[in-house]
């Protein structure tokens, strides 16, 4: 596959401060995440070319879209651009069909509609063609929008809020479709929001920002491990997330074994097929520490590991425990008066205790299982 | 029923409306989608027409294209005709006269028009051009249409400005408006309620027409 | 847009043609009269067409705004002025073939619709009773400025000690026409208007008047002129005025005709 990765460098004082980098690879979901005003919309119409900071530089592959050094600007038409807007922006006057066949001006005329039917069935709305914007529920205009991005054929998906006009049910369909999207397509696909559920269950990478800056970015599992991200903890609950494969499934048992970068799990789970790749979270209150081998306890696992690091935020009770599983970074909320009497500290070797019931799995192709 | 007044009356009034519907398109977009310094100013000036009175827009009318000014001389030596007392003089009193029943009602036609929707015409890959004709145009279109019918209508009942700027020639400058004062001063009052109660019949069934389509418009785009 | 900018490019070339060639086309000739002519010039303009077999169309007016729009370019052939100060000044700017001639001597009536408290005398003594009593709600002449009548009805209200008293009273007419129409509907107790005007028969039963004395005003001398432009059938209309048959109409309609 062609080299789409993404990358972009925007710089301005005002008046939207902004002051960021970075890149998104092909077939990657890079999640922007932070709360409202702090620019991320402004993110994507720059990456779409229509908002232009005073400093900017936007890469597509090998297609320079923008570069304030050199003076060149890709108007946005004339950029690979497939964007889900926050309130959709469909056509009001053109139906399901027409708004997905405005996109298709690249491809020869007879191929148009054809292609425009198939791109509606693949986001499960071929039924609804015909029917305009204020005819289809929230969820359905949603998918239209997707559909229309996606018909571009663009090197670059910005998705703006993709889920948060949706209900739960629809929500997690919606993500699913996401990720198969991702997966199939191999374009960078860049998606902003506010809910870290969204961030959770499908990036790849996270950029926190804060008032145009960002604060922390990188891949979602080392960016989640940070214990030093204080309003992460505010808005989510510290926690560890991770990829993992599902190696047996123990029906009778009700139970599946996972195996990851820090060893094996086993977490309850139905409808789970072996070798489905699945995301693994463990909040970090769920984690016992101990510096013995515990026996006869109800727990299905107790991994060996090394404490990295021991944090303290005199804002927040309890501490927080880094602990590398050999592979993984596990974060574990302990309090002060138990790290002292344990005299937990780096270098220290320990167990992690996690009950099973603790583990969520967020997969792409079951429902939350909690 | 003084007929070529009549047909001088449609005439004007169709006149204007392709006269400025370009201008009004061009300019009430403008000043719908983009910010720039003086948009104030160009605002304000494009209202000045409504709250003059239209004796002094005749006014300057004629001082400025009337045969003893210059470019009353240049206009005449490029047609052969001065401007004033002319269809030509009457089709430019009333475009400037209607500047401002045209520009903003398609202004307030295109500020509907959410950006994001604009926004994602681009994204969509169509050119400014298709932007324009394919998405905002059949969206601004009932704006469009307000304007047109305000503007045809105004100009059927001007009647100062077209007084002066064309005097009231028959069969040239002779509007309906001025052909019914023009019938009362010789008090024949009949022929002048049959041409008033013309205008009116017009000016009604044009409104109601427009209510009409502009209904269901908005009806077709939800 | 570019289609609408192309289409509507022709449209507007259709809409200069219709302009220019209702000009230069064969029209008739366009013959400025004033207003205090309006009947008895509809008349002779029928019986013109009738006798030579040639139209024209005449535009009423009060005589010093058809003054100032020939002078302004307005494509007049022929001007048939209420007196001959307007005429002569076309003269002197260079736009009249010659000084003209006058056609005919017009005067001046006191009117009063039916149901006014006026009683109308040559003397205006019903009028200055009326002013006495403090009656006289809206009285109305030509306004001076534009039209001679109304300079006549000033000095005939100035002649016999009225003006200062019934100024704030009065109404003024952009024309003769529009005067005469003040003084027969609603709120005026009357005026001074054409006799011309009364002459006609969409004026009878409407009210009653009197014949102002001639010295009381100077002479409604009116005179006509040919203007530069004139085409051959302006220039037979010009001499019809002055044969028999106009003068039959003139005189009929209350205006005097010079031998």
């Amino acid at each position: 596959m062609a080299d789409r990765s993404l990358s972009v460098v925007l710089r301005q004082d005002g008046p939207i401060p902004l002051d960021l980098e970075f890149s998104c690879g092909s077939g990657d979901i890079l999640a922007i995440f932070g709360p409202s005003g702090s620019g991320k919309t402004t993110i994507l119409r720059s990456i779409a070319g229509l908002y232009r900071p005073a400093h900017m530089s936007i890469r597509s592959g090998e297609h320079t879209w923008s570069d304030t050094v050199t003076g060149q600007h890709v108007p946005p038409h004339l950029r690979g651009v497939g964007y889900v807007f926050q309130e959709y922006a469909l056509f009001p006057h053109l139906t399901a069909l027409g708004n997905v066949m405005t996109a298709l001006g690249h491809r020869p005329g007879a191929e148009r509609r054809q292609r425009a039917e198939d791109l509606l069935r693949l986001v499960h709305l071929d039924g609804h063609s015909a029917r305009k914007p204020r005819a289809l529920s929230g969820g359905e205009r949603q998918r239209v929008a997707l559909a229309r991005a996606l018909a571009r054929e663009p090197a670059v998906l910005l998705l703006d809020e993709p889920f948060a006009a949706v209900d739960r049910s629809v929500r997690r369909r919606l993500q699913t479709e996401v990720d198969d999207i991702r997966r199939n397509l191999g374009i960078p696909l860049v998606m902003v929001t506010h809910d870290f559920e969204d961030v959770v269950r499908l990036a790849t990478h996270v950029l926190l920002l804060e008032r145009g800056r960002a604060v922390a970015s990188g891949p979602i599992a080392t960016v989640m491990s940070r214990p030093d991200l204080a309003w992460l903890r505010e808005a989510v609950g510290l926690g560890t997330v991770f990829d993992a494969v599902v190696t047996t499934v123990h029906q009778d048992r009700g139970l599946v074994e996972l195996s990851f970068a820090g060893g094996r799990l086993l977490a309850p789970a139905r409808h789970i097929a072996a070798d489905t790749p699945v995301r693994v979270r463990i909040p970090a209150r769920e984690i016992v520490l101990a510096t013995q081998e515990p026996a006869g306890l109800s727990l299905h696992n107790v991994l060996p590991g090394v404490v990295a690091a021991v944090h303290f935020d005199p804002a927040f009770e309890p501490m927080v425990v880094q602990v590398d599983l050999g592979g993984t970074m596990l974060l574990a909320e302990v309090t002060r008066d138990a790290v002292e009497r344990l005299r937990i500290g780096a270098g220290q070797r320990l167990h992690a205790l996690i009950k099973s019931v603790s583990i969520e799995l967020l997969t792409s192709a079951s429902d939350d299982t909690r | 029923m003084d007929w070529p007044a009549l047909s001088i009356s449609l005439w004007l009034g169709a006149g204007t409306i392709v006269i400025l519907l370009p201008f009004g398109l061009w300019l009430g977009r403008l000043l719908a989608v983009r910010d720039f310094r003086g948009k104030l100013l160009v605002e304000a000036l494009i209202t000045v027409p409504l709250v003059l009175p239209p004796t002094v827009l005749g006014f300057y009318l004629l001082v400025t294209f009337g045969v003893r000014s210059p470019l009353g001389q240049v206009f005449q030596s490029i047609v052969g005709h001065p401007l004033p007392f002319s269809f030509q003089g009457l089709l430019l009193a009333s475009a400037i006269a209607n500047i401002p029943f045209v520009v903003q009602p398609i202004q307030r036609g295109f500020e509907a028009i959410p950006t994001e929707v604009r926004d994602a015409a681009a994204c969509c890959g169509l050119t400014p051009w298709w932007q324009f004709l394919r998405i905002e145009l059949p969206l601004a279109w009932p704006g469009v249409l307000t304007a047109s019918i305000l503007a045809f209508t105004h100009t059927l009942g001007e009647f100062g400005v077209v007084l002066m700027v064309g005097g009231n020639l028959p069969g040239q400058t002779r509007t309906l408006s001025v052909a019914i004062y023009d019938r009362m001063q010789a008090f024949d009052d009949r022929s002048a309620g049959i041409m008033a109660a013309t205008l009116l019949v017009i000016a009604v069934a044009t409104l109601m027409a427009t209510t009409a389509l502009s209904r269901r418009a908005s009806l077709s785009r939800g | 847009m570019r289609d609408l900018f192309r289409s509507s490019i022709v449209v507007l070339a259709a809409l200069w043609t219709l302009g220019v060639s209702s000009v230069s086309a064969q029209r008739p000739p366009t013959i400025a009269a004033a207003a205090n002519l309006n009947f008895a010039l509809t008349e002779i303009a029928k019986q013109f067409e009738r006798d030579r077999g040639a139209r024209v169309e005449v535009v009423f007016g009060a005589s010093g705004m058809l003054t100032r729009q020939i002078r302004d370019g307005a494509p007049f052939e022929m001007f048939l002025a209420a007196d001959e100060e307007f005429p002569s000044q076309l003269t002197a700017a260079g736009l009249t073939r010659d000084a003209g001639a006058v056609y005919a001597v017009g005067r001046l009536v006191l009117f009063a619709p039916n149901g006014s408290p006026l009683t109308v005398d040559e003397r205006l003594d019903g009028l200055s009773r009326l002013m006495q009593t403090g009656s006289v709600t809206r009285f109305a002449i030509a306004n001076p400025d534009v039209a001679p009548y109304g300079r006549a009805a000033e000095a005939t209200l100035r002649k016999h000690g009225l003006w200062d008293g019934i100024r704030s009273r009065l109404v003024l007419g952009d024309s003769i026409a529009q005067a005469a129409q003040y003084a027969t509907t609603g709120n005026a107790v009357g005026g001074l208007i054409a006799y011309s005007q009364v002459k006609e028969p969409a004026f009878a039963d409407k009210g009653k008047y009197a014949l102002v004395p001639q010295a009381d005003h100077h002479p409604l001398r009116q005179r006509m002129v040919l203007l530069k432009r004139a085409s051959p059938v302006a220039e037979q209309f010009y001499a019809y005025m002055q044969g028999t048959a106009a003068r039959a109409v003139l005189t009929s309609s209350g205006y005097e005709v010079p031998q």
